[in-house]
């Protein structure tokens, strides 16, 4: 037996590299896709930053995105420091991946309706999904209150008010 | 016609066995071999790129809120009426604010400060504190319209800090200025 390993010389060891590819191009894909979603959802602003905040980490959940848009801005024409000082006005509200205008409540509320309605349920038959409001700093009050209300009338009563955690945001780095 | 000139170029089966058993022998020691090197560091680069750029929205956090009073849905039952804690802000200037605690006659500088001032008016024996509402005593924020949310956001998180429970957006007063 040993005679015959050595007539073949001397081997090179090689490693099986299938089954690491196979992983690799699994992660290569999940990220693509999550990415995709996740850039489709959050619309590009500055959440409020706030004193001393209270926030605590998204984690997992059944989720519906409810963006109020500012005005669009870039990197250099927007004060880091005072993301208040912007543009008031919202120029639209996009709920999951839907565009509505700001003053659309009734459709916002029927999107809204929907997406509880076709949301997963737990075990007393309550929806799961909760409601996350993300809003820019500069963006008056009288632009997201009609939002809230029309939230409200989809029978949400809860929502999840978006802000930086603390040491985050703009004007941290 | 053409059928019948296709017969005799199948029938050249010997030439090609003889070819196959020839290329048969020579390549059997020779085990094929994909170099997958160059593969895999294109997939690592592409791996990388991705985990980095999906911490996309990381930063962000969330503080839960009730929604506005008298705006639809069903209202609470029946709750002895209170009079609420009502916290007021106004905008100053173009993005600034003004804060004023309802029934107090010191206006609080800033959300900190306001959060002082909450805490101070809190009845809470456990941490001390011997103001007269109870930490579940309705807290209300009644900012004017033209009010920055960052502002709104930043009083609501006041009032949590200070550990009031029931706290809760009014709809948008009248803007004085």
């Amino acid at each position: 037996m040993a005679s015959k390993i050595f007539h073949r010389g001397p081997t090179s060891p090689e490693m099986n590299m299938t089954p690491l590819i196979d992983v690799t191009f699994q992660l290569i894909i999940f990220f693509m896709l999550v990415n995709n979603i996740i850039a489709e959802e959050s619309v590009q602003m500055f959440v409020p930053q706030l004193a001393n905040p209270k926030t605590r980490e998204m984690g997992e959940m059944e989720r519906i995105v409810v963006n109020v848009k500012p005005v669009e801005f870039t990197r250099n024409n927007r004060d880091m420091d005072e993301p208040a000082n912007w543009d008031a006005s919202a120029i639209g509200v996009k709920v999951g991946l839907r565009d509505f205008a700001v003053g659309d409540s009734e459709a916002i509320t029927e999107a809204l309706k929907q997406a509880v309605s076709e949301s997963p349920r737990a075990e007393d038959g309550k929806s799961t999904l909760e409601v996350l409001l993300r809003a820019d700093a500069a963006i008056r009050y009288d632009e997201i209150q009609p939002v809230m209300a029309a939230i409200t009338a989809a029978q949400i009563g809860k929502i999840h008010l978006v802000a930086y955690m603390p040491d985050e945001g703009p004007g941290s780095k | 016609m053409p059928e019948t000139q296709v017969k005799p170029n199948s029938n050249n089966d010997a030439t090609v066995h003889h070819e196959s058993r020839r290329s048969k022998r020579s390549q059997q020691p020779a085990r094929m071999q994909l170099n997958l090197t160059s593969m895999i560091d294109v997939i690592f680069q592409l791996l990388i790129y991705f985990v980095v750029t999906a911490s996309f929205a990381a930063g962000e956090g969330i503080i839960t809120a009730k929604l506005p009073q008298g705006t639809g849905g069903a209202p609470s039952k029946a709750e002895p009426p209170k009079q609420p804690l009502n916290i007021i802000l106004s905008s100053a200037g173009t993005f600034g604010y003004n804060i004023g605690i309802q029934n107090q006659p010191a206006a609080p500088r800033d959300f900190e400060q306001l959060a002082t001032m909450l805490e101070g008016l809190q009845f809470d024996p456990e941490r001390g504190r011997s103001g007269a509402y109870k930490p579940d005593h309705p807290v209300i924020i009644k900012p004017a319209g033209n009010v920055r949310w960052q502002h709104v956001v930043n009083a609501f998180n006041a009032a949590i800090t200070a550990r009031y429970s029931n706290v809760s957006f009014a709809q948008a007063t009248q803007a004085s200025n």
